[in-house]
């Protein structure tokens, strides 16, 4: 299981990476390993705003549906379009070509509500049990 | 609860999860690469969560006629046939195999893991019960064998011949395992796939498993037990069918001898016959792309015309498919709506299955 140092983590098993005001977020490895097998994504449009912890998109496994979070509010400036064709894309590579969409942030300091690699592996590990 | 074999699961690394209070695997490695391991080569399934009651004595072929929807008394020996134990209302206590062991004396019933105590309680308080139940779900363990090559596997590790069994036959088969090594094998099964189901003492389940693995079939979880039985528009109890639906609704009659004998549910079902029904089981399969799921509201011209009742994306097909209790003035080919989260999917309303079966009958 990886937790990449450089991401910020949600509890609902998100990560954002940031770029300057932007921030690219998909979900986690933990997150893709407990759906199994990604068969379906829907994903909020380019150019829509999103506010923290509210929904942008929903991914589907063979057996369960899951809502995707928003790690940072502001605007939805791209989607990764090639997971509509190849959603399986997110169980092979979730913390690079499975991303999601990139957010122009707002307010880049809500980051600090994230939590960073450690943490976020410690959160797992207790979920895990 | 847990099966013979779930040391085993664990060392594979399965994903575990809890079904009726049973400890089962999932998936191994990925329901859908077990989907298609069974459909085209050989998938392996632990079902020793399935019931086995025995129904044995002078009267069992009577008491039986009674308690299932088939004319068991033109059942031959070794023949296996699908019927449904109904209430007196006729809805649907269960589904199952009735295996012909000694006809007019000594049957076995192959009945739903999470229905078994219900089934017992319900045959026992059936007049004509006394002294022939006996229910061996905890010594029995059972394994399915299906897909194109299951075949070479059973003749590798058991030196067994398909094909000296027809489609819904069985027979007993001695192998070279540990104990006491009688193996009762049936050309039946819930994948669609061609292939057998073995029941055996739980002694023996392990050996046997793991030398199926080590010649190369491929353990499949319920994932795929479940996305495999869905293709083939094969009912779920507790999804598809239960106490409030009958066979008629389900379009299972095939599976109900209806004038050739009485059984408990028989009126109900004579009068659905007559006056119709007002909702049928149906196929959909999307046209747009979304996954259709359990309790989905289907929709035709802004009207409410039924539920999803099982839906998945059909890995085959890579579309989503779904069975649904429809209004019955829908007809095959129309188009209709699922509604999945608020949108309008379009879906076409078809006659299982939604893939071509491989069963050599």
């Amino acid at each position: 299981m990886k937790f990449p140092e450089d991401l910020k983590y949600t509890k609902d098993h998100e990560w954002g990476r940031p770029d300057g005001n932007r921030l690219i977020a998909g979900i986690t490895d933990y997150a893709q390993d407990e759906l199994g097998d990604i068969v379906y994504i829907e994903l909020n449009d380019k150019g829509s705003s999103i506010k923290q912890g509210e929904v942008f998109g929903t991914v589907e496994s063979v057996k369960a549906v899951s809502e995707l979070y928003a790690p940072a509010s502001g605007t939805i400036v791209e989607i990764n379009e090639a997971l509509l064709e190849a959603p399986e894309i997110i169980n092979k590579d979730p913390y690079g070509d499975g991303w999601m969409i990139v957010i122009e942030m707002e307010d880049r300091a809500e980051l600090n509500n994230l939590m960073d690699s450690q943490e976020y592996r410690t959160y797992v590990e207790k979920e895990a049990k | 609860m847990r099966t013979p074999l779930f040391e085993e699961h664990v060392r594979l690394g399965a994903r575990m999860v809890d079904f009726h209070g049973w400890e089962l695997p999932v998936w191994y490695t990925s329901i859908t690469k077990e989907h298609m391991a069974t459909r085209t080569s050989c998938g392996l399934f632990d079902i020793s969560h399935m019931g086995e009651i025995y129904v044995k004595g002078e009267g069992a072929q009577d008491f039986l006629e009674k308690a299932l929807t088939i004319k068991v008394s033109s059942m031959e020996r070794f023949q296996v046939r699908y019927a449904f134990m109904l209430n007196s209302n006729g809805g649907i206590i269960d589904d199952l195999t009735v295996y012909c062991l000694e006809p007019g004396l000594h049957y076995m019933l192959c009945v739903n893991a999470s229905n078994t105590p219900k089934d017992y309680e319900w045959l026992s308080s059936i007049p004509g019960a006394d002294g022939l139940l006996d229910n061996r779900s905890d010594d029995t363990a059972m394994l399915a064998v299906q897909g194109p090559n299951a075949r070479f596997y059973l003749e590798k590790c058991l030196g067994f011949d398909i094909n000296s069994i027809a489609y819904y036959r069985f027979t007993f088969h001695s192998a070279d395992l540990t104990g006491n090594t009688e193996l009762l094998i049936s050309r039946t099964g819930y994948t669609g796939a061609d292939g057998v189901e073995i029941f055996m003492d739980t002694r023996l389940c392990k050996a046997l498993w793991n030398m199926l693995i080590d010649s190369g079939a491929i353990p499949c979880g319920l994932g795929a037990r479940d996305t495999l039985r869905l293709e083939m528009g094969y009912p779920l109890h507790g999804n598809d069918i239960d106490e409030g639906t009958t066979p008629i609704e389900a379009g299972l009659s095939f599976a109900v001898d209806m004038d050739s004998h009485q059984f408990i549910g028989r009126e109900t079902l004579l009068r659905q016959r007559q006056n119709g029904v007002s909702r049928r089981l149906r196929g959909l399969v999307l046209d747009d792309r979304g996954i259709p799921r359990q309790g989905y509201v289907c929709m035709k011209e802004g009207r409410d015309i039924g539920k999803v009742t099982s839906g998945s994306i059909s890995p085959v097909l890579n579309r989503g498919i779904a069975l649904a209790y429809i209004d019955s003035s829908i007809n095959y080919s129309e188009i209709v709506s699922v509604m999945i989260r608020s949108k309008p999917l379009k879906a076409t309303v078809i006659k299982p299955p939604f893939v071509k079966g491989q069963i050599h009958k």
